[in-house]
């Protein structure tokens, strides 16, 4: 079939905990999207997954119908498991809210490495410890 | 319904909605961020995106800000809430790009029952009408209705490739005959076309939620018995290698530029052809390989920058040489 898209949205949102409320029905709402048939198939594929963040990324078509994908949990997810931190810093130029090894630097960018638009896997290393950085998480050896 | 649910219902009614343009590197940091916030943790991710006028070779524009978007109720979230956010993206936006936080009020009703506006009783053909599942029809007397679960899958019948492959449906099917959609979708052809009066109609699509969706709404329609559907796609290795009385090929002018040779194959002397997802500016590449493969051209219809076009089968069967 023809399709053009209308939009590519990235939702991230808790595994089999989908509901039609914001972030899910204002975001697909606004294109057209039948917000239900969504939430029930998200649910439905992730419900193995509960407690961690799986984001999805929507194609929307000019007709309203969709396609999804689901994705690894986000670097800023996995760096503060990795950390033990609650949250990333404030103001990261200032503050340390904990650290992260070089070893698990890799292994995070080792499971993005798909998601990430990254050319190797050193291109990889870079972005997550880049986003570890602008979150206050040092990067250790 | 568990505990841990929110109550959409007694929900305030107004939401917040934050947003900010940022780029790639910068999505990470403001998505934790706003995750910190948001209501339920979630956070939209909007990348900005090129394609071709038929949605070919499409592909991320990373020339282009992403925008972030998070929501937050209104009424339970203290006014410092956002003054927090505000300053945690200055101090992000000192290493990477980030742009000024928007603030919008939204409403409930902004989106609930929008989408619905789409998916009412739609007529796509002269005949065919398409309709959702939670609203009523009455055809008419020379109607037929089509009922789609609108989701997974393309094939809504809004666009105007589905509608032009419709209308060349309804005027080229014979009742009794035997019809192959290829790229079926959500299998609307197909299931339109047994409505139509097909004896048979086999569909393929390459794509395993299509399989699965034409599948299911095959199932709906009460047609399952005469609308087999399998992955695959058409030429050397088909789940459904004959010939037919009818073809259908919904996709769009490259990927049916490809498959001349399958799709010809399947269309006998006295067959006919319907090519539709064919944008106007490859129109005439289409035509060439078509007619290169033996086909006679018969007509074409166009709608907005949509064109379809339809062939006979070779006048008289192939001499080997």
């Amino acid at each position: 079939m023809a399709k053009r898209v209308r939009a590519y949205v990235k939702l991230q949102i808790a595994a089999g905990k989908a509901t039609p409320a914001p972030p899910i029905g204002p975001a697909l709402g606004q294109h057209g999207v039948a917000i239900m048939n969504f939430v029930k198939e998200y649910n439905e594929r992730t419900a193995s997954m509960a407690g961690q963040v799986v984001p999805v990324l929507i194609t929307v078509y000019e007709d309203r119908s969709y396609t999804f994908v689901t994705k690894t949990p986000p670097a800023a997810d996995l760096l503060r498991r990795a950390a033990g931190v609650e949250k990333g810093a404030g103001n990261p130029k200032a503050d340390r809210v904990g650290s992260v090894s070089a070893d698990q630097i890799r292994e995070i960018a080792e499971l993005k490495m798909k998601d990430l638009n990254a050319v190797d896997l050193a291109g990889a290393v870079k972005q997550v410890e880049g986003t570890a950085r602008s979150m206050g998480i040092e990067v250790g050896a | 319904m568990t505990e841990s649910e929110p109550d959409t219902v007694t929900q305030a009614p107004a939401w917040l909605e934050l947003s900010v343009e940022c780029d790639t590197e910068a999505v990470e940091p403001v998505s934790e961020l706003f995750a910190r916030h948001g209501y339920n943790g979630g956070v939209v991710i909007e990348e900005p995106f090129t394609q071709d006028p038929d949605g070919d070779n499409i592909a991320v524009d990373p020339s282009r800000p992403v925008v972030v978007r998070t929501f937050v109720a209104a009424t339970d979230t203290p006014p410092t809430v956002v003054d927090e956010i505000r300053e945690a993206l200055w101090h992000l936006g000192r290493l990477r790009h980030v742009g000024e936080l928007v603030l919008v009020e939204r409403r409930e009703e902004d989106w609930a029952n929008a989408w619905k506006e789409h998916y009412r009783v739609h007529r796509i053909g002269r005949r065919v009408v398409v309709r959702a599942p939670w609203h009523d029809h009455e055809p008419a007397a020379d109607e037929v209705v089509v009922e789609l679960d609108p989701g997974m899958a393309f094939g809504t019948g809004l666009h105007p490739s589905t509608k032009l492959c419709v209308l060349g449906l309804e005027d080229e099917l014979r009742p009794g005959a035997r019809v192959l959609d290829v790229g079926t979708g959500s299998g609307v052809l197909a299931i339109a076309a047994v409505l139509l009066g097909a004896a048979r109609v086999d569909a393929v699509d390459i794509e395993p939620v299509a399989v699965r969706t034409t599948r299911e709404n095959a199932a709906r329609n009460g047609v399952a018995d005469r609308v087999a559907v399998a992955e695959g796609s058409v030429g050397p290795g088909a789940p459904f290698p004959g010939t037919y009385d009818l073809v259908l090929a919904n996709i769009i002018a490259r990927v049916l530029v490809d498959l001349t040779s399958g799709l010809a194959a399947a269309v006998p002397p006295g067959g006919t052809l319907v090519l539709s997802g064919i944008i106007e500016s490859r129109e005439q590449a289409v035509r060439r390989a078509f007619e290169d493969a033996g086909l006679v051209f018969d007509r074409r219809t166009q709608m907005e920058d949509w064109v379809a076009l339809v062939y006979r089968g070779p006048s008289a069967p192939t001499m080997s040489r």
